[in-house]
């Protein structure tokens, strides 16, 4: 029985071809972003600022990276970086002091700067800080360029890569006053 | 020469680039996380919410449903709306799953892979309610 309906009329072919448009067009999308990635970023993405505390298996305790750094009894950011790109980081919280009465520290896989803003200065040339504090491995292998957030019980509340940390410390804040 | 056509292609083609003009300003929007994993997740899964929603009804309504690119953008809206709280300084929490599974959809087995299969499958089965011929659905 044919129908006055519009529905009725439809070919099939022009369908066909939406749904391979939509195909190639965001699979190949798709392709470019993970090709986007950078040697410093996160393998699996889902891990890198996921903008949320206690992912994965967190909280975890914060192993002292100086003696008496994490305090109990005041949040803590400790940043992990390389030795060739610290500069940029020291020079962004020189800028920005920490959010929340937080304290900052610095672990360098390498050798450290002299100083690097208020923040505490910690080489780890051997990564056993980062793997202690259990950041993951970038793409490329090597040491993370990324940072936790301590609460004040001195438990790991959020932890990441994050490359473009210097220019996005309003995202550390965030997470920081995301503590309860 | 204007054919009996042209206007109705015209009206789809600005619908189209209304559409991918939207999808491109939410991808800018992703200032505080990173659109290249985060756009596409919330995008298939929305997408996949309102079509295989759009298939029901255009299944009850015997018809294709009406501004068929508004459903999957606001379905995407509503999918990444923590995402746009992020931005202004907003942290996620775990309740915002209510969001069309904001959190736990990144964590899925293949990840936007996964998201990739499942929006297909989705738009296939819509575009298979609207080829049908209505005959066939009265049986």
């Amino acid at each position: 029985m044919t129908t006055g309906s519009r529905w009725a009329r439809r070919p099939v072919r022009p369908l066909v071809a939406v749904w391979l448009a939509a195909a190639g067009g965001l699979g190949l999308l798709l392709l470019l972003a993970g090709g986007a990635q950078g040697p410093l970023d996160d393998r699996d993405q889902a891990w890198q600022r996921p903008g949320f505390l206690d992912a994965g298996d967190l909280p975890a305790p914060a192993p002292d990276v100086a003696p008496g750094v994490p305090t109990r009894g005041r949040p803590a950011v400790v940043f992990f970086e390389r030795p060739g790109r610290v500069a940029a980081l020291c020079r962004a919280l020189e800028r920005a002091p920490m959010p929340g009465g937080a304290a900052a520290a610095v672990v360098v896989a390498g050798r450290p700067p002299a100083r690097c803003g208020a923040a505490t200065v910690v080489g780890d040339a051997g990564g056993a800080l980062a793997a202690a504090y259990g950041l993951r491995r970038p793409r490329d292998g090597g040491s993370p360029a990324g940072y936790a957030v301590v609460d004040g019980h001195g438990a790991i509340r959020y932890r990441t890569l994050d490359p473009g940390v210097a220019g996005r410390l309003g995202e550390v804040a965030t997470m920081v006053a995301a503590l309860p | 020469m204007r054919t009996a056509g042209t206007r109705p292609a015209v009206r789809i083609c600005l619908w189209c680039a209304a559409a991918v003009l939207a999808e491109i300003a939410l991808f800018a929007s992703y200032r505080g996380h990173d659109a290249r994993f985060h756009w596409f997740t919330h995008f298939f899964v929305g997408s996949s919410l309102a079509l295989v929603g759009m298939a029901a009804v255009a299944t009850r309504r015997r018809r294709p449903v009406p501004a068929p690119l508004v459903w999957p953008f606001l379905a995407h809206v509503g999918a990444m709306f923590p995402d746009l709280l992020f931005s202004g300084g907003v942290a996620h929490r775990r309740w915002m799953d209510v969001f069309l599974g904001h959190i736990s959809t990144h964590y899925v087995p293949g990840r936007n892979l996964t998201w990739f299969v499942v929006f297909l499958a989705s738009l296939g089965a819509y575009l298979t309610v609207v080829a049908r011929d209505p005959g066939q659905l009265r049986r």
